[in-house]
């Protein structure tokens, strides 16, 4: 049986919520919540299928970043930016798009815990 | 060998069950057995995945004909000079000694789904307890009037890695300065759909590059509009103006017939005379899939979209090329893909590994000039009448030279990290 390592992520997510969205006047904006999210190791390796078709699971850089070894918040941070369109690559922005909070914490939990591997 | 808990109580479970129900004795085996028929994007990530997640809990066979592979993804930029022949052969050893796959370098001859066994070209048979069908695509060699296999070195086609890739680029390098090149195109679905207009950049490329700017290339095809064609078309006239003439079936007026003995190809509207013809075809799914009873009658083999099992057989799964898989198109990308869900579901079906929500996900990058890199691509999801594009993007027409740079320089990235992904 597989040892699923799980760690926690604080992610910092806008309260979003049908009353937030109305401009009330004199209204001050809800503050940013923060929220731990568990990250699943095993459906981050599932996830991450389609990350290493471009992200090199040997951490070689041939023109798309490597993303081994990050920490954790790095990653998430990186997803959410590309979210929401702060980052601009189209490819990114897609794939991040359809990833839950849930889902990012499992992926950044995931390449977290790889090695760089040395090169061939 | 390492003896897991999991190979140990399958075994145990598998064998009470053969006592009790007379199962057939492949159930008894310790490991259950995944044979996977084609070496390609799809089928060779299917068996890394199956055999590197599952830690030897499956016996895998990859059943792959040639010894390497050649990518067709990527041709194109050996046609135009970009990349060397070499770096597009990929060799199939570290599947089996990184991760354990028995490698069958044999023709597969025909399936039998109710025993459930492949029987390759020499005569060996493989039992299998869940199958992985990715032969590619075929030509269809009467699609083109006057065309046939025996005149494909006359006028290549080029759209199966190989020999005919290193042939077209040949035929082209000897093209006279004024010379005329016709392309007829495929009808839908076919392999890589940026891919011939991509390969007509590649040739202008090469033309203006040594300096045969009064060469022409026309391209006949049977359908209205095709992938990325603002971009295309926008590329063309920017960098080899006067030389790509694109022609739709209502200007044409229809192929009538090509005669590769004296390199003409006759349309409804006019016959041309030239110096090389690229006769594109129309596809269908892998002879080994269409005789096993696995394609319908568009020649394509019909899944279930939240698994990429065939519609007609739970212990099959067919990938890539050769499978109808909604609004994915036949890319590497779309069957590596889909190989990670097949892997994914197979393994949790042999191994009681867990099972996750399928996934898709295909970008098709295509080099229009010298660092004038686009881009196409989307994320898929399964819904009960197919895999259904949830959201996609595509590049504008107009973007700054940097960001076509980028996008060409993301593409290599990419060939490197999917040749990495697929074949270790």
């Amino acid at each position: 049986m597989r040892n699923t390592k799980k760690a926690t992520i604080l992610l910092a997510a806008m309260a979003v919520d049908a009353g937030s969205s109305g401009i009330v006047s004199g209204a001050t904006p809800p503050p940013p919540i923060a929220r731990v999210i568990e990250g699943d190791r095993a459906l981050g390796e599932y996830l991450s299928g389609e990350c290493v078709t471009c992200h090199q699971l040997s951490g070689n850089y041939d023109g798309i970043p490597s993303i081994v070894g990050w920490p954790a918040p790095w990653l998430v941070e990186a997803m959410n930016d590309f979210k929401a369109h702060k980052r601009a690559n189209p490819v990114m922005q897609t794939i991040a798009g359809r990833y839950s909070a849930e889902e990012i914490a499992a992926l950044a939990v995931y390449f977290e815990s790889l090695m760089k591997q040395p090169p061939r | 060998m390492q003896t897991t808990r999991r190979s140990l109580l399958g075994g145990a479970l598998a064998f009470a069950g053969a006592a009790v129900t007379g199962a057939p004795m492949v159930r008894g085996q310790a490991k259950p057995r995944v044979v996977v028929i084609g070496g390609g994007a799809g089928g060779a990530t299917a068996a890394r995945y199956i055999a590197k997640d599952s830690k030897g809990a499956v016996d895998v066979t990859l059943v792959e004909e040639g010894q390497t592979y050649q990518t067709c993804f990527f041709s194109n930029l050996y046609l135009g000079g970009f990349r060397s022949y070499e770096s597009i052969v990929h060799r199939y050893d570290r599947l089996a000694s990184e991760h354990g796959i028995r490698l069958a370098q044999q023709r597969a001859a025909r399936i039998d789904r109710d025993k459930k066994t492949v029987l390759l070209a020499d005569g060996s048979i493989l039992p299998y307890d869940r199958l992985v069908v990715a032969p590619g695509i075929d030509l269809k060699y009467d699609s083109v009037p006057g065309w046939s296999r025996e005149a494909e070195d006359l006028m290549p086609h080029a759209w199966k890695p190989g020999r005919q890739t290193q042939l077209l680029k040949a035929r082209l390098d000897a093209v006279p300065d004024g010379g005329l090149i016709v392309m007829v195109a495929p009808p839908n679905p076919y392999r890589c759909p940026p891919g011939p207009y991509e390969r007509v950049s590649m040739m202008a490329h090469v033309l203006k590059a040594t300096g045969r700017t009064k060469c022409k290339i026309i391209i006949v095809d049977p359908k209205d509009r095709f992938s990325k064609m603002g971009l295309f078309q926008e590329g063309w006239e920017a960098h080899y103006p006067g030389m790509v003439e694109w022609l739709a079936p209502s200007v044409h007026d229809g192929i009538k017939s090509v005669d590769p003995k004296t390199n003409t190809v006759v349309t409804g509207f006019e016959t041309y005379q030239a110096a090389l013809v690229n006769v594109i075809p129309a596809q269908m799914a892998g002879a080994i899939a269409r005789e096993a009873g696995l394609a319908g009658a568009s020649g394509y083999c019909a899944i279930d979209p939240a698994s990429m099992k065939s519609a007609v057989d739970p212990n099959v799964f067919v990938l890539g090329d050769a499978c109808v898989a909604g609004d994915m198109p036949k890319s590497a990308f779309s069957a590596n893909s889909q190989a990670k869900v097949a892997a994914m579901t197979i393994r949790a079906e042999l191994t009681d590994s867990r099972a996750f929500p399928a996934r898709y996900a295909n970008t098709c990058w295509s080099l229009i000039e010298t660092d004038d890199g686009v881009k196409v691509g989307g994320r898929y999801e399964p819904t009960p009448e197919k895999i259904k594009e949830v959201e996609g993007f595509v590049s504008k027409t107009g973007e700054s030279k940097e960001l076509r740079k980028q996008t060409y320089e993301e593409s290599i990235g990419w060939y490197a990290g999917i040749t990495a992904d697929i074949f270790g």
